[in-house]
């Protein structure tokens, strides 16, 4: 992985002008209006710093690597998805040419609440932009050791679904307490899988945390803990909805506070997720985490509405700051149990639970496991079902070998989801070979070929 | 009939154009004072044709290049309301400026107020210094130009001496570091275009013509001589326009070519894309400032006939201009001699330059002949790089709405346009080692005139209308207002728009026979707690670029 240096930063900006949920949905055509008229009106873009690419198609491929999409990718995708997908593996591919320093995919549709199984739209996503980045990033590139940080005002439930169980993508998720919060996950014990456990790391904020709570989990928490893992790379899900403005969320981060973030942290890649505050957040707080990649001033960008309201945290906030900080802070100073441990005696992780999709109303039943192997990450398979009140309902059987997973458990995935399609329990099989980029469904596919 | 004059560093051409006919064509030096150059083609391609069967004249001038190359700006300064955003002190403006309080956001409203006492006290730091022309930029004035109004008036009424330009009436473009720069060149060079446009006007009445009289854009456009006063900027850097229409001229209806047109010291190539010349998609830049001007899509590299040829470390480089060629009594091995000594060029005898092309491949230990095509080769590659990145930067062009990601750009031009001396012999190479269509216009030496004579009016016309706040505004500087009625849908947008549009076509004399493109016509709805309080419009109409009609005849040339 030689690259060369380059000093700008590479911006894609896919606003989806002819692309909506639903015309009043809060991610409709508007969404990125006013920040295109923002960020071209400054005039930055004919700054030599950024350079401005054109956005592409994500492959069927790129998409399987992580999904299992029910029952296939074309019922679960539109070509705004293709896209807003695609847009972040452009990026992948200017920086990996030298051509940039980092670079923003400020584009749309979002995809963080996008799981490894796919029934349906959920959180406004159907596929996790993120997750497709980085496993593009480790089959093409050969990376191995991927942070993302999730500064969307939501938990990441989706990105951490994904990653659950890989101990090489370290994922942390800031957010809005699940108790008052959309999707209503994303608890400090959610900790990552017996095999990737303190790989997935939440910082659950009572709402009413501003810029000064945001730099003190960034400082106290998320910097520690990026710099013990090491990443070779780090994203940024750049959700903007902690803004105070938000309309859907209640904390008090202001665009400066996005943008010093972004200095600190130094994202390689960074992508926009949510944030619903289209007038008095995005135009600004997208040019805020621009500006600061690129390494110009942004000290004057100031929203407006800043001076009419009060931005100050609580004496609550402050507490609940400070007693997060303090868990972490145990937690990662401690020896934490082995994998063996962990896994316990029968080598097996198993979790049984309900998924909702807020937007398509629908409910999932699914059963996760994760298979121990002392070698590699070791296989993983998922169980679920849907119901929704119209449409067709599915069960899946979807197996996955690890990208790093050793001969031994590929083979024994092969032999499992032959075992599994033999018992026949299921309407799909899937078996997502990302060793050998080699992606099977079976079932509804076949059905409809024949 | 139409006449097309090109004004060029050492020539200035004049041709007259009946139908699919050259019928006149003249080239007379240019002097200092153009309109002198143009008064002279005047005279001379008129001479035994009757002037009232002239219908118009096309200029192609580079009076705006001349006054910023001769630093013969008037002194100005600029006034900058730039609100939150990206710190303006770290933008390099023409000149000096001051920052002052107030702010417009992104929809037009007003979000913070001047501070008239920092407008006095700006304005009075500027008189002190004998400044008398001030520019005034707001970002988003586009969207709201009442701030910029406002100091306008009050430099009017409290500093009559000086002259004031709001950015808004210079363009609508979202860039408001573009309409600054734009508004400055605009009121620096207004003097020297208004003395240009009355000796124009003093020349056509001694000549005889009363015609109307349009002047070349960057964008291969015209303007009439009258708006061009108020958008002086636009007839800069006309020269690559009327090349490129003057190479679209031999060709037939929507052909995808390259032109490259190869002076004695640079090579110029621009794109011809289904019968339209290629624009770029960021604007033009004077001096490094960019500016509020559309331009084609012209790739200049320092490569010529005259360029020399250096022997560096037993490698064949190529050096910057000295002088003319060897065989015309210059004192270096050129591009050009190599031409000739290979028999592509007859403007000297092979034998002129055998001696020294023989020397130079001595010292590389390479066979005279081969030696020669190497130099070939290598420029042609240099060419074709150019070219390549020209391709890539076309087909990267950002696209912001789902169906311009899937249309698809992949067809690339196989044929090749050359204009300029060296042409026919590069031409003629270019098509022996590539098997590519070399076509050498016969008219190829007054090529810019017959662009201009040929070009029309062409408009980019973007009309964006807010119905919440009953506001609109246009590209096209100066014009924004209150919607008249409520637009409920963009089929009553596009109306609207084109009504507008149809109003700015008349005062441009545009032909009412070019079709209009339609290059984006979209609605937003304007939502706010669930409800939808407006909608936002934004279309995007053109009237396709491209060249009156084709010359007859020019096609069968290989
Ligand atoms: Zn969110
Ligand atoms: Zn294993």
């Amino acid at each position: 992985m030689t690259k060369r240096i380059s000093s700008k930063t590479g911006l894609v900006f896919f606003p989806a002008f002819d692309w909506a949920i639903s015309p009043t949905h809060p991610e409709r055509e508007e969404r990125l209006l006013y920040t295109r008229d923002q960020i071209f009106e400054e005039g930055i873009l004919d700054n030599s710093k950024i350079r401005e690419y054109k956005t592409r198609l994500a492959e069927e491929k790129d998409i399987q690597r992580v999904h299992f999409c029910v029952p296939d990718i074309s019922a679960q995708t539109t070509m705004a998805h293709f896209i807003s997908a695609g847009s972040t593996l452009k990026l992948a591919d200017a920086f990996m040419a030298g051509e940039i320093k980092n670079g923003f995919a400020i584009v749309r549709p979002p995809g963080h609440h996008a799981m490894r199984v796919v029934h349906g739209n959920r959180g406004f996503c159907n596929i996790n932009n993120e997750a497709i980045l980085v496993e593009y990033l480790r089959k093409k590139y050969g990376f191995r050791k991927i942070a993302i940080v999730d500064t969307d005002v939501h938990h990441g439930d989706g990105t951490q679904n994904i990653f659950y169980h890989d101990p090489d993508v370290l994922f942390i998720s800031l957010h809005q307490d699940g108790r008052t919060l959309y999707p209503g996950t994303g608890f400090t014990d959610e900790a990552g899988g017996p095999g990737a456990y303190l790989k997935n790391i939440n910082i659950p904020l009572l709402p009413g945390t501003g810029d000064e709570g945001l730099f003190k989990v960034w400082e106290e928490i998320i910097k520690p803990v990026l710099s013990e893992f090491k990443p070779e790379l780090i994203i940024n899900s750049a959700g903007q909805d902690n803004h105070f403005t938000d309309p859907l969320a209640n904390m008090l981060v202001t665009a400066q506070g996005y943008a010093k973030l972004t200095e600190e942290l130094k994202p390689d890649l960074a992508v926009l997720e949510g944030g619903y505050a289209i007038e008095t957040a995005l135009p600004y707080v997208n040019l805020g985490i621009l500006l600061a990649l690129a390494g110009e001033d942004y000290s004057w960008v100031k929203e407006p509405q800043k001076q009419s309201k009060v931005l100050k945290q609580s004496a609550d906030v402050n507490k609940y700051v400070d007693k997060i900080v303090k868990y972490w802070y145990k937690e990662l100073s401690q020896k934490p149990p082995s994998k063996e441990e962990l896994y316990g005696s029968t080598g097996i992780y198993s979790d049984e639970r309900y998924i909702y999709y807020d937007t398509d109303s629908i409910n999932e039943k699914q059963h996760e496991l994760a298979y121990f192997c002392p070698d590699c990450p070791g296989i993983y398979q998922v169980l679920s079902q849907s119901n929704k009140s119209y449409g067709q309902n599915y069960k899946i059987d979807g197996i996955t070998i690890p990208i790093f997973a050793c001969p031994v458990c590929q083979k024994k995935a092969y032999d499992l989801w032959e075992t599994e399609k033999e018992k026949g329990k299921s309407d799909i099989y899937y078996l997502q070979d990302k060793v050998k980029d080699s992606y099977l469904t079976v079932g509804y596919c076949s059905k409809k070929t024949k | 009939m139409y006449i097309g004059i090109d004004i060029g560093g050492t020539f200035t051409d004049g041709v007259i154009i009946s139908k699919d006919q050259i019928v006149a064509s003249v080239k007379v030096p240019t002097y200092e004072d153009i309109s002198n150059s143009i008064e002279t083609a005047l005279i001379e391609v008129l001479s035994g044709i009757e002037p009232n069967k002239i219908k118009q004249v096309t200029l192609s001038t580079t009076l705006i290049t001349n006054i910023i190359a001769q630093d013969k700006l008037k002194k100005a300064g600029l006034l900058l309301i730039p609100g939150p955003g990206a710190n303006p002190n770290n933008f390099k403006f023409p000149c000096e400026y001051k920052i002052l309080s107030g702010a417009v956001d992104y929809r037009g409203r007003v979000i913070e107020d001047l501070d008239m006492a920092e407008v006095k006290d700006a304005c009075k730091y500027f008189a002190a210094q004998n400044i008398n022309c001030l520019a005034v930029a707001c970002k988003f004035s586009q969207r709201n130009g009442s701030l910029e109004e406002k100091i306008v008036t009050f430099i009017k009424n409290n500093y009559p001496e000086i002259k004031v330009l709001a950015s808004n009436e210079v363009s609508g473009l979202l860039n408001w570091i573009r309409r600054a720069n734009g508004a400055f060149y605009t009121i620096t060079t207004g003097e020297a275009c208004n003395e240009f446009d009355k000796k124009i006007k003093s020349t056509l009445n001694k000549v005889g013509l009363n015609c109307p009289v349009f002047v070349l854009k960057a964008d291969s456009g015209t303007l009439p001589l009258e708006m061009s006063l108020r958008y002086p900027l636009e007839t800069i850097f006309s020269g690559p326009s009327a090349s490129t229409l003057g190479a679209l001229a031999c060709t037939e209806e929507n052909i995808t070519s390259v032109v490259v047109d190869i002076g004695g010291t640079t090579t110029d190539i621009s794109l011809i894309l289904k019968g339209k010349p290629l624009i770029a998609e960021k604007g033009a830049y004077i001096n490094s400032f960019p500016v509020p001007v559309r331009a084609l899509a012209v790739s200049s590299s320092a490569l010529g006939g005259d360029t020399p040829i250096l022997i560096d470390n037993g490698r064949i480089e190529f050096g910057e201009r000295q002088g003319s060629a060897l065989c015309l009594g210059g004192s270096t091995l050129t591009v050009t001699d190599i031409l000739v000594y290979l028999g592509y060029s007859d403007i000297a005898a092979s034998s002129d330059v055998k001696e020294e092309v023989e020397n130079y491949a001595k010292q590389l230990g390479l066979e005279p002949k081969k030696f020669s095509y190497s130099i070939l080769d290598l420029f042609i590659n240099k060419i074709e790089n150019k070219l390549e990145e020209m391709f890539r930067l076309w087909e990267e062009e950002p696209a912001y709405r789902i169906w311009q990601v899937l249309s698809s750009k992949k067809e690339r031009p196989r044929s090749l346009i050359c204009l300029g001396g060296p042409a026919k012999g590069l031409g003629e190479y270019w098509s022996n080692k590539k098997g590519w269509e070399v076509v050498i216009p016969s008219y190829a030496h007054v090529a810019n005139a017959i662009g201009a004579a040929l070009a029309r009016t062409t408009i980019k016309f973007d009309f964006f209308a807010d119905t919440e706040r009953m506001s609109y505004t246009t590209s096209i500087g100066g014009l924004q207002g209150v919607l008249k009625e409520p637009l409920k849908n963009t089929e009553d947008a596009y109306r609207y728009a084109l009504e507008i549009y149809n109003g700015i076509a008349q005062k441009w004399h545009v032909d009412k026979n070019i079709s209009l493109e339609t290059l984006y016509e979209e609605g937003f709805n304007v939502v706010r707690g669930w409800q939808t309080v407006g909608k936002i419009f934004q279309i995007g109409i053109q009237t396709e670029p491209g060249i009156r009609r084709f010359l007859k005849g020019e096609k069968a040339n290989d």
